[in-house]
């Protein structure tokens, strides 16, 4: 896997008021790799993701995006001025804990809208386009039902097929199990098993470990807003280097 | 005790003013439609004034937040006041000084004019309220998806606001169709200058009763509207936690 990374981010930090969540972040990831973040709670990697995508802008640090800077230079405004957003946003797509659908349109109608609006498709190019999404992550029948009608877990797949509508080159998951019954857990992470399979890059935010160790092709283990050791998922979970992630690990699988 | 009836009650003054009284409420409802519909709209436009990004349009988000405060704050019978008694004055152009549009004589416009800005500014903090209330993360899904401040504000937070005031926009137009009743200090020949010549010269009110019973027939069942609407809303609002979701 060398090569270009696709997605690479260089010394990221942001701080909320005084609180400093990402104390110098470095990241690069190769075309069609899964890295899984690990970490306590706290420790930096949901916002790590919002920064990735510029929900959260970074007060200092790169990002570069299929080869190009993505910061408008060292004299660009602070916040979302100061970055490409919007050529970042259409090239990332991201998932959320609480799924976010947009409770006012059908499944089908959160799938279509940032097609229409952001991209510029046609509603008939941007429904085929929805409709076999949807179907892809098991909803073809479902395509009409608002999200109020839906499970947790149904509601979480419109919200990947959403995000893949899109056409990213990256695909960022924010726990995006942890709202959901355990039993509906599984067919979230199928989904997501899937995109990897067929070689989509993506970084997951999990605290699933099973998945991690299973789906991901490296696990970054982070705590106070720094990486703290990286490595393949075997390495990192039976045999990490670190004191803290023992100890993390240690608590973790106690459960 | 009959007198004291007859004063407010008088059936037979009723009847024999009955057409004049449902003119002047007619022209009430004209004013409070068109008001209506106006405030409405320039409200909306206020709050989304208000909501704009960025440093470069400071300057317009700091100009809405003044204009609603000020009309928030000063009475609805001054603005009336101060349009009808200066707008004649101004160097502007004879449509603009006496608006005689659609055949509606000056103060009628006047009317439309200061209850616009008025309830524009209460009308926008509604809607503020309605913003305020979709979750930032159906922003930050749009955001992420590409679109930009505009499509969200138009396609995803405005429908979901919208909805969740629409019963108090409904509150807030049953108060302007009321309020519409201060646009008699400027001669408009609406439902209370009409019942007020009517008590003057007969000594008594049953014209004025009349009127307000016109009021009731149609603010009573909007008021039922709303709380329907407020009763609905809660519905929704208690179903919206997923299914499924922990």
């Amino acid at each position: 896997m060398a090569g270009e990374p696709i997605l690479q981010i260089e010394d990221i930090h942001k701080r909320f008021g005084d609180l400093e969540v990402l104390r110098g972040v470095d990241l690069a990831v190769e075309k069609g790799e899964v890295v899984c973040v690990l970490g306590p709670s706290g420790s930096g990697k949901s916002t790590l993701l919002r920064c990735i995508n510029l929900l959260e802008p970074p007060e200092k640090g790169q990002i570069y995006l299929e080869g190009r800077d993505v910061c408008k230079g060292a004299d660009a405004p602070s916040g979302e001025a100061g970055w490409h957003a919007d050529f970042l946003r259409q090239r990332i797509g991201i998932v959320f804990q609480q799924f976010n659908l947009f409770p006012h349109r059908s499944a089908l109608g959160n799938v279509t809208l940032a097609q229409e609006k952001a991209l510029g498709r046609s509603k008939a190019e941007a429904e085929e386009k929805a409709c076999s999404l949807l179907a892809r992550v098991g909803l073809g029948d479902k395509v009409d039902e608002y999200p109020e009608r839906l499970s947790g877990g149904q509601q979480q797949r419109v919200a990947i097929a959403r995000a893949l509508a899109m056409d990213p080159s990256v695909m960022l998951f924010d726990e995006v199990t942890s709202a959901l019954d355990p039993e509906l857990v599984k067919e979230v992470l199928d989904a997501i098993r899937e995109l990897a399979d067929e070689g989509m890059t993506m970084i997951v935010v999990t605290h699933e470990l099973g998945f991690a160790r299973e789906v991901g092709d490296r696990i970054v283990f982070m705590d106070e807003g720094r990486i703290v050791e990286e490595g393949p998922p075997a390495q990192i979970l039976d045999s990490p280097r670190e004191e803290r992630t023992k100890r993390f690990l240690g608590l973790v699988l106690e459960r | 005790m009959n007198e004291i009836l007859d004063q407010y009650f008088d059936v037979g003054l009723m009847a024999d003013n009955f057409d004049a009284v449902l003119e002047g409420f007619w022209i009430t409802v004209q004013l409070s439609v068109i008001a209506g519909v106006l405030a409405l709209l320039w409200g909306l436009l206020l709050a989304v004034m208000r909501q704009l990004p960025g440093r470069p349009l400071l300057p317009v988000r700091l100009a809405s937040v003044a204009y609603i405060d000020v009309f928030r704050g000063v009475p609805l019978l001054i603005v009336i006041l101060l349009i009808s008694g200066s707008l004649p004055f101004l160097p502007l152009p004879e449509a603009l000084r006496i608006p005689r549009w659609f055949g509606k004589p000056d103060p009628f416009w006047y009317g439309v004019m200061a209850l616009t800005i008025t309830y524009g500014a209460y009308m926008a903090e509604v809607y503020r309220a309605g913003i305020e209330a979709v979750p930032a993360g159906q922003t930050e899904a749009a955001r992420s998806l590409g679109m930009s401040h505009g499509q969200t504000m138009r396609h995803i937070v405005l429908p979901q606001a919208v909805r969740k005031v629409f019963a108090p926009l409904l509150n807030d137009f049953i108060a302007l169709m009321k309020d519409t009743t201060l646009v008699s200090v400027i001669a408009l020949n609406e439902v209370a200058l009409v019942g007020r010549d009517i008590q003057s010269s007969d000594f008594n009110s049953s014209a004025l009763t009349l009127g307000a019973l016109m009021f009731l027939a149609v603010t009573l069942p909007l008021a039922r509207l709303v709380d329907r609407l407020i009763t609905r809303e809660r519905g929704r609002f208690s179903r919206t936690s997923p299914r499924g979701a922990a």
